[in-house]
């Protein structure tokens, strides 16, 4: 039975992929849950795993860059030839791999179970009706999305739109773990309000848990009701980073993985859109005040103390709030301001960077801010960091002012329309009538993208972040 | 075996008192007059539902209810008024029933089909044909089981013997010797079809030599004659010598259905009137003026008082409450 | 009157139809009305040893041999109950009921609700049911959905020894007609049986197995097949919860219900035909309650519209099993 690879669509926004390679060599044979490609997204990249056994047949070379769902080879059988692709479509958004034969003829051979699978299906059933998933596809549903009833009702509950989904069930139909994992994927979770009793993990997990001999109650399950997920699991066996080792004189660096996301990412920032940057000096007089005392007097109160970033991060935000047009994307049709404000911060990783976002910044308290930031930053560090932590983001800041950088031109991250960079806390002077007085300045560099945001509707949202870091207090709630 | 003629039969019988004549007739006004008011009633629109009337049979109940002990158990069938009546049952739980008040027999949850008095040993009328005789079989198997000397008692029609459950039901309580009575009323049609098309036999009691059952015919429009049978039969059962039947020759002036029915032909008018000649109260009435046993006057009061007694019952049905059909599923199940 | 749902501490191993007899044994000391009619129940016993030694212990007064009269049978024990007394009459082959389906459906059943609650029906009807001993199209069938269909009627299907014995004693103790459908193929199975006399509750059903992945509701010998399927997913990381109706009319649907918004896949089994089965009534009560809790439509495993098969290959072809089960909850959860 020949199974087909289909490029997964990985996350909200994914479109497309590239396949940095093939893990496996053309005709290996693979279990299912071997990684068989490395698939690079305009995220991050990831080991994309066989979902079924077979010997393996690339139908794509790697280095290709193809649309989501798009077949990109076979898992076959012992002496089978990989099934003409034709007459089968392909829906968008279904699954990475599917069946194409009905799985009633892996259940035996006897005429009386190819009787028995028209049973299943009920009587009357004229033929080959039951068996196991020779669903039909979703052609012909009248672009109906094809969801079941609890997914529906799942999605409901946690606010998720069905059509960002990727359903996995037959036909491409959304299950509601497709939702679960996808929520799983969002940032920061609230509780499910899910009514659920004693549902631990999926049989995906306990499959994977067993096969790394990892025991599930040991497991801190972070889904609905302790529900353990891949993700939980994934955390707990520490799944190891790759890490480039120092580069060399002599050495030649792929264009791959993460090198190659930056690349090609900063590269179309650059080629689409019209980025100049502006350079504003604000004081921090107040905020470097503000944050000793909160030093002294949150020691005993297990809240993380906010560094300069982070009251950045907030002002930035809540800046956003009076300056829409700054959190914007540009689409096709125009200039689309966005509803949730949502901060990316570029941390340097080794072998590049990686922009977490930090989901409804302008609503959070510093502390939390200063909490997510911390997390977020370690997170990605080590390696750990999900797709999920890192989409989503409206608007991004960066700081390279611990490394005494007081003005740069940040580049927008594709899909924003600007990019707020933090430079070094250094000394100012500030002339009081005659008398120089010390002050403690920083520079921001705001690059903005100028299809969508003139010069001096950025220079006033600059203005008030200045304020709001002048009067710091108003960013503490 | 062969069916023995009721007139050899009865000469073996006692003489009955003038009490029991006089039980005989008014059993048997207590039916003519409840039956002639439902068909009006019916044709009137008043009654949903269907009513099998049972006019023209009276002696059958009578002569069979007056050989009866309260504790006597019969079945009944679609045409079952009679037989309820003359088991004691009251006019106002029937009417009541017909008119599918929440006071009727069954809480208006029967109709004229399932009229029924387990006070009265009144085991119920029944919607399917020959299905009451064994449920008659088993009522006289629980009374030997007790150790109670109760007999039971089955009516059945000439087209009801045709049907499994009777062959079933008979041979049953022949070889189990249990205490029943088979009453076959032959009113000589099955609905619309006359006994010649739906047998060949002339006697229906022939039927009962195949169980081993002895059998006896009787006039059906003689009162006296079926009270006769039916006190032989019940007292041989009750002694614990088995089953037997009695088939009593009879006739149904109204239609299968109501009172003229769907008016479609199958009867002559001779016919009717010819049997109508002997009409079983004309007959006893003639009877007991002749020999003294009551006078007119004394028959009279018997209708007067039968049919005051009718004209309240239908009163109170008329005014008593329908069911509440939040009670829907009131009585499917017990406990 | 003794009600437990689990097993007492004293118990030991018995088979099926040695559970039933001991259980109606007990009923019979109990209660003096009981008595068993048939064909072939005292003298011989039953065909399938169902009533071995009983006219022995209770005499001919309480066991009684009939003619092979199905109709005249029941009669006699819908009049022996409407008189009070608390008949068990044995119809041998559940299919043999068509020529007795009148005493059930239109007396028995309804004699209650027609009488407006005059008396009551304390009837038991004992039967063998179910496909597996190459006994064919009449001698085969599993007709709990004729039954279950008609009100007033109880219907039970006891999966094992246990409840072999505690649905016959709670059948017998019930004021209702109750059927009850023993399985053929199970009646030579053992298991733990507890020596007192104890009733299972009519209308609860029990959950044999708990799971969190797909919830199988099984009739009857589909219990056993279920708890097999369950073995063998649990060893590919699938656990199925197992439900037990025990009763399928009245129908405990809150168990089930409790169950699928859990798991939110669920498989019906029955040996029945799958066409107008109690599958078809499960699957529309869970799409009416908990459609919302569904990930996938109820699946429903059952037998193909044909007679039963008489040779054995077709026979076994036939008849659900373990596998078909297995295979079902594989499709339920299968994603891409």
């Amino acid at each position: 039975m020949a199974v087909e690879v289909l490029l997964p669509k990985i996350g909200l926004t994914m479109q497309e992929g590239t396949i940095d390679e093939w893990l496996v060599p053309t005709g290996a044979a693979v279990a299912e849950g071997d990684a068989l490609l490395r698939l690079a997204t305009d995220k991050v990249d990831v080991d994309v795993e066989a979902e079924a056994g077979g010997l393996f047949h690339p139908v794509v070379q790697a280095g290709a860059t193809v649309p989501a769902g798009t077949l990109i080879g076979w898992l076959l059988a012992e002496g089978e030839q990989p099934p003409e692709a034709t007459g089968v479509p392909t829906p968008a958004g279904s699954g990475a791999v599917r069946g194409t034969s009905a799985l009633a003829a892996a259940g035996g051979g006897s005429a009386g179970t190819a009787d028995m699978s028209a049973a299943v299906g009920g009587a009357g059933a004229p033929a080959d009706h039951g068996g196991t998933g020779a669903a039909p596809a979703p052609v012909g549903t009248g672009g109906r999305l094809l969801s079941s009833p609890y997914a529906r009702r799942v999605a409901a509950a946690v606010g998720v739109e069905l059509t960002a989904v990727r359903g996995s069930g037959p036909g491409g139909r959304i299950v509601s773990e497709d939702v679960e994992e996808f929520f799983e994927a969002l940032p920061e979770a609230p509780v499910m309000p899910v009514p659920q009793e004693a549902t631990p993990s999926s049989p995906l997990v306990r499959k994977l848990a067993k096969e790394r001999g990892i025991d599930l109650s040991e497991v801190n399950g972070t889904g609905p009701g302790g529900r353990v997920r891949r993700s939980d699991l994934d955390a707990a066996t520490a799944a190891p980073v790759r890490r480039n080792a120092a580069p060399r004189p002599g050495d030649v660096l792929p264009l791959t993985g993460m090198r190659g996301t930056i690349a090609r990412r900063m590269h179309a920032s650059l080629q689409e859109m019209a980025q100049l940057t502006h350079g504003y000096e604000v004081r921090m007089d107040a905020v470097v005040s503000l944050r000793r005392r909160l030093k002294e007097e949150w020691a005993d109160a297990e809240l993380p103390v906010p560094g300069l970033g982070d009251f950045v991060l907030k002002a930035a935000a809540l800046a956003l709030r009076e300056h829409p047009l700054l959190n914007a994307t540009v689409l096709d049709d125009g200039i689309h301001l966005l509803d949730g404000i949502h901060l990316g911060f570029a941390v340097a990783v080794p072998g590049g960077l990686m922009v977490p976002v930090i989901e409804d910044a302008a609503a959070l308290p510093l502390h939390e801010i200063a909490r997510r930031s911390k997390e977020l930053a370690q997170t990605a560090r080590e390696g750990r960091i999900s797709l999920a932590q890192l989409e989503g983001a409206t608007f991004t800041v960066t700081s390279l002012g611990g490394y005494g950088v007081d003005f740069f031109t940040p580049v927008i991250n594709p899909g924003n329309v600007g990019i707020l960079g933090v430079g070094r806390l250094r000394d100012g002077v500030e002339w009081v009538e005659d008398r120089p007085l010390r002050t403690r300045v920083l520079t921001l560099s705001l690059t903005f993208d100028h299809r969508a945001v003139d010069g001096a509707p950025a220079a006033e949202y600059l203005r008030t972040v200045g304020e709001l870091l002048g009067k710091p207090l108003r960013l503490l709630v | 075996m062969m069916a023995q003629r009721a007139s050899t039969a009865s000469k073996k019988s006692p003489q009955v008192s003038t009490a029991v004549i006089r039980d005989l007739h008014e059993r048997m006004v207590r039916i003519r007059l409840f039956e002639t008011e439902a068909g009006k009633l019916m044709e009137a629109g008043k009654l949903p539902g269907f009513l099998h009337l049972y006019v023209g049979q009276e002696a059958v109940a009578a002569g069979v209810m007056t050989a009866l002990r309260d504790d006597d158990q019969i079945t009944s069938t679609h045409r079952g008024h009679g037989h309820a009546v003359a088991k004691g049952v009251g006019f106002r739980a029937m009417y009541a029933e017909l008119y599918g008040r929440v006071t009727g027999a069954c809480l208006g949850r029967g109709g004229s089909m399932h009229i029924n008095d387990l006070t009265r040993g009144m085991l119920g009328a029944n919607g399917i044909v020959g299905a009451g005789v064994p449920i008659a079989v088993g009522a006289a198997f629980a009374a030997r089981y007790k150790g109670e000397d109760s007999v039971a008692v089955t009516f059945f029609g000439d087209g009801s013997t045709n049907i499994g459950a009777f062959h079933e039901g008979a041979n049953m309580a022949a070889i189990l010797g249990l205490p029943v009575v088979f009453v076959c009323e032959n009113n000589g049609y099955a609905e619309f079809t006359p006994q010649s098309g739906h047998m060949l036999l002339t006697d229906v009691a022939d039927r009962a030599a195949a169980y081993g059952m002895p059998s006896v015919i009787v006039d059906g429009m003689d009162a006296v004659a079926v009270h006769r049978a039916a006190t032989d039969a019940v007292a041989r059962a009750r002694s614990g010598a088995g089953p037997m039947m009695i088939e009593a020759k009879t006739y149904r002036y109204f239609d299968h259905q109501g009172v003229k029915g769907l008016r479609h032909p199958y009867r002559s008018d001779e016919e009717v009137a010819e049997w109508k000649a002997r009409d079983p109260i004309d007959l006893i009435e003639t009877r007991a003026l002749a020999d003294g046993t009551a006078t007119r006057a004394e028959l009279d009061d018997v209708w007067q008082r039968t049919r005051d007694e009718i004209a309240e019952a239908i009163a109170y049905a008329e005014a008593s409450p329908l069911p509440d059909p939040a009670d829907l599923l009131l009585n499917v199940y017990s406990g | 009157m003794t009600t437990t749902t689990e097993a007492p501490a004293a118990t030991r191993k018995l088979t099926y139809v040695k559970a039933f007899n001991e259980g109606l044994a007990q009923a019979m000391r109990e209660d003096e009305n009981v008595f068993v009619a048939g064909e072939d129940v005292a003298g011989y016993g039953g065909v399938f040893r169902m009533f071995d030694n009983l006219l022995d212990e209770f005499g001919p007064r309480r066991m009684i041999d009939t003619p092979i009269s199905e109709a005249a049978l029941v009669g006699l024990g819908v009049g022996a109950a409407a008189r009070g007394l608390r008949p068990v009459v044995d119809l041998m082959f559940m299919d043999f009921i068509g020529v007795c389906l009148d005493q059930i459906v239109n007396q028995a059943a309804k004699m209650k609700y027609m009488f407006g609650g005059a008396l009551s029906v304390p009837l038991t009807i004992t039967t063998a049911s179910g496909a597996g001993l190459g006994a064919a199209a009449q001698h085969s069938q599993s007709l709990e959905a004729w039954l279950a269909h008609v009100p007033g009627l109880k219907v039970v299907m006891p999966c094992d020894a246990y409840t072999a014995k505690g649905l016959t004693v709670s059948a017998i103790r019930d004021d209702n007609p109750v059927v009850v459908m023993l399985n053929k193929v199970l009646l030579g199975s053992t298991g733990e049986v507890p020596e007192e006399i104890y009733g299972i509750p009519l209308g609860q059903a029990h959950t044999a197995r708990q799971g969190s992945d797909v919830t199988v509701i099984a009739l009857g010998r589909m219990v056993g097949e279920a708890l097999a399927a369950a073995d063998e997913l649990a060893a590919e990381g699938v656990e199925i919860e197992v439900i037990d109706p025990r009763t399928v009319q009245p129908l405990d649907t809150e168990t089930m219900f409790a169950s699928v918004r859990r798991t939110n896949r669920v498989l019906v089994v029955h040996e029945a035909v799958t066409f107008g089965g109690l599958g078809a009534e499960i699957a529309a009560q869970i799409q009416d309650v908990v459609f919302d809790y569904l990930d996938a439509p109820v699946l429903r495993i059952g037998a193909p519209f044909s007679p039963v098969p008489f040779s054995p290959v077709l026979e076994k072809a036939y008849v659900p099993d373990r596998a078909r089960i297995a295979q079902g909850c594989r499709r339920l959860l299968e994603r891409s």
